[in-house]
């Protein structure tokens, strides 16, 4: 482990068996994925924040490796090799190290390698009360090694991409923001060129050859391309084919040739993103908003209560919950419910802990379908720093999102 | 003990050459000590000066570490080596030689890739099609990572490459590539086009000071009547 005196490693020690014990009482089977892993299936997933950050090398007969920078793909790797399928019920928990660089250099609760301490739950169709379970697990293991003040903020996925698919807007323009989903800066702008000037999209490209490109014909298009470049001496090199480079000038030229978004569609999603309130009003002005632009996201906003509701029945306190619409969108792999617990004492950019609903990461790691999963994970050298009270003072990072 | 400040300087080739220039113009001398083929030497003009003669990412790499005071070195090898170089090396000067620009280039028959925002929405399109990323050729991993980072391209992975970039996408080894050009015609040359705003770094020699170098007064002192004699 790092270098640490005697004294902490006994520490995090006790705290890591406090932690398990609830853990396991709860009916979670302790596990112990590896910690060298293929580095592609990591990268592929991730997202760009921990990309960045994750220890990449190659072995002496050159495969890709990486030093796990958290312990859910691994244990998702694990569940699916131990039952030859993913789609088996089960819950896990651990405790073992992970591995992220620091660019603004290490520090107490930004150490290189850190002990991750976590569960995660598969393939249960009662995706809710799963989802509060978890988070039920989670608190508990925290109050039980003495975090007494916290606050939890959440979000919910699984409601903007509803709003994104319920919009009144072309498929071209919705398909644009989609693929912009996970990376709120980009799509800012895209939602900005979107609903201002459309034609702007062409702006720059030959002009003979956007001409010649009808969206609507492949073939027509892909001749149009081997024409323009054979008539300007280009030649064909690597592997893009013409057929895919006239397939991404249809998109485009699709793009210029839609009408604006409307105004209010441009802002009902920009008021939709703002959204910060108590989780109890928050969904009632989630409704509001969208009802009033005659969206009905009954299904997703459903959820949301329904969720809220077995919080309740948990004994969970919801009254100090804070829902953001725009949480959680810096981590790819997250589908619906994510949560977040931060200490007065380290601030909210340094969380103890968090996850969230991740039901399309089983495929991502090749499991050949999609399955129910949720998990959170403690940062235990936070959760230990936390509960000792030693402040550490910094402002200069911001919270990812990740998993801490 | 006598104090020395360390500098390090290119030790081969026209950077040297052009180095050990802009020092003579100052009345300054890069003498090697001992034989002709040695790495050490000393600044003729001004005392207590060691001069280490190493490559220029080796120069990179002693300014990290403060092994050396002082050093020419690119400002490209300072950006790639050095993660956050703005809090860990001060640039005094610009020396006015070594020019070259990092740039993103890609193939000229992808017409429709102009800015990296294309290039963003393609790296998707690619990956669906051909069920992997988009490689880039480059031996600037870090300054590559930064920049696709900063316009939100994800979908590419690194292929690092220490020669002959510039051929990897015709030769089917890479898709793209970042690199340093001066004119442009090699890239053009090898079917290559640099994006609109694919301009990652204008970079040029520069004299460099490492932060975390042990300095003492009496090294400052040598490092002021350095600076003084080259006009910083």
């Amino acid at each position: 482990m790092t270098a640490e005196s005697a004294r902490e490693f006994e520490a995090l020690e006790t705290q890591a068996r406090t932690l398990m014990g609830v853990f396991a009482k709860a009916g979670y089977e302790a596990v112990a994925p590896a910690i060298l892993q293929p580095a592609e299936i990591f990268l592929d997933v991730v997202g760009e924040d921990l990309r960045n950050r994750t220890y990449v090398f190659a072995d002496p007969e050159g495969a890709e490796l990486c030093l796990r920078p958290d312990l859910t793909v691994p244990t998702c790797r694990l569940h699916w090799e131990r039952h030859g399928r993913a789609d088996a019920k089960a819950r896990y928990c651990y405790n073992g190290p992970a591995f992220r660089f620091q660019p603004t250099g290490t520090i107490a609760t930004r150490p290189r390698e850190f002990r991750q301490c976590g569960v995660e739950h598969f393939a249960d169709p009662q995706r809710e009360a799963a989802d509060v379970a978890i988070l039920k697990v989670i608190i508990e293991g925290l109050k039980a090694v003495g975090l007494k003040d916290y606050k939890i903020r959440i979000g919910d996925i699984g409601i903007f991409q509803a709003m994104l698919r319920s919009l009144d807007i072309s498929d071209t323009a919705r398909a644009r923001l989609q693929a912009k989903f996970w990376r709120p800066e980009a799509f800012r702008r895209e939602l900005a060129q979107l609903s201002t000037r459309p034609a702007a999209a062409i702006d720059g490209l030959p002009r003979a050859l956007v001409d010649a490109i009808d969206p609507a014909d492949p073939a027509g298009a892909e001749q149009a391309v081997v024409r323009y470049l054979a008539d300007n001496s280009i030649e064909l090199i690597g592997l893009r084919t013409a057929r895919e480079i006239a397939a991404s000038l249809m998109e485009t030229v699709a793009t210029a040739r839609s009408a604006p978004l409307d105004k209010e569609t441009a802002t009902l999603i920009a008021s939709f993103l703002g959204v910060s309130a108590p989780a109890r009003a928050a969904g009632a002005r989630l409704k509001d908003l969208l009802v009033g632009r005659g969206i009905n996201l009954g299904a997703a906003i459903e959820t949301y209560r329904n969720r809220l509701q077995l919080m309740t029945d948990a004994d969970i306190n919801c009254a100090e919950i804070t829902f953001e619409a725009d949480f959680g969108r810096n981590i790819e792999y997250y589908t619906g419910f994510v949560f977040e617990i931060v200490s007065p004492t380290l601030g909210p950019v340094t969380p103890v802990a968090g996850g969230g609903r991740y039901d399309r990461l089983m495929r991502a790691i090749g499991a050949g379908n999609d399955v129910p999963a949720v998990g959170g994970s403690i940062h235990t050298e936070r959760l230990l720093a936390a509960v000792s009270d030693r402040p550490i003072a910094d402002s200069t990072a911001r919270s990812s999102g990740a998993r801490p | 003990m006598t104090e020395t400040l360390v500098l390090a300087v290119p030790s081969k080739g026209r950077l040297m050459e052009q180095t050990a220039a802009v020092f003579e113009a100052a009345g300054l001398t890069l003498r090697k000590t001992g034989n002709e083929r040695g790495y050490r030497g000393e600044l003729v003009g001004v005392a207590n000066v060691e001069v280490l003669f190493i490559s220029a990412s080796a120069i990179a790499s002693a300014l990290r570490s403060g092994e050396a005071h002082l050093g020419v070195t690119g400002e490209d090898l300072v950006r790639e080596e050095i993660t956050n170089a703005e809090t860990r090396v001060v640039l005094l000067k610009k020396l006015g030689f070594g020019h070259a620009t990092v740039v993103v280039a890609v193939p000229q028959c992808w017409v429709d890739v102009r800015n990296m925002a294309d290039l963003d929405r393609v790296a998707g399109l690619f990956r669906q099609t051909h069920h992997r990323r988009m490689r880039v050729a480059t031996k600037y991993l870090n300054l590559t990572r930064r920049f696709f980072a900063g316009h939100g391209v994800t979908d590419y992975r690194i292929v690092e490459s220490l020669g002959a970039t510039e051929g990897t996408p015709a030769a089917g080894s890479a898709e793209l590539i970042v690199d340093i050009t001066s004119t442009g015609a090699t890239l053009t040359a090898n079917g290559l086009r640099v994006l609109e705003d694919g301009t990652i770094l204008a970079s040029e020699a520069n004299l460099v000071a490492a932060k975390s170098a042990p300095w003492t007064p009496n090294i400052r002192a040598i490092e002021n009547e350095i600076l003084a004699k080259l006009g910083i």
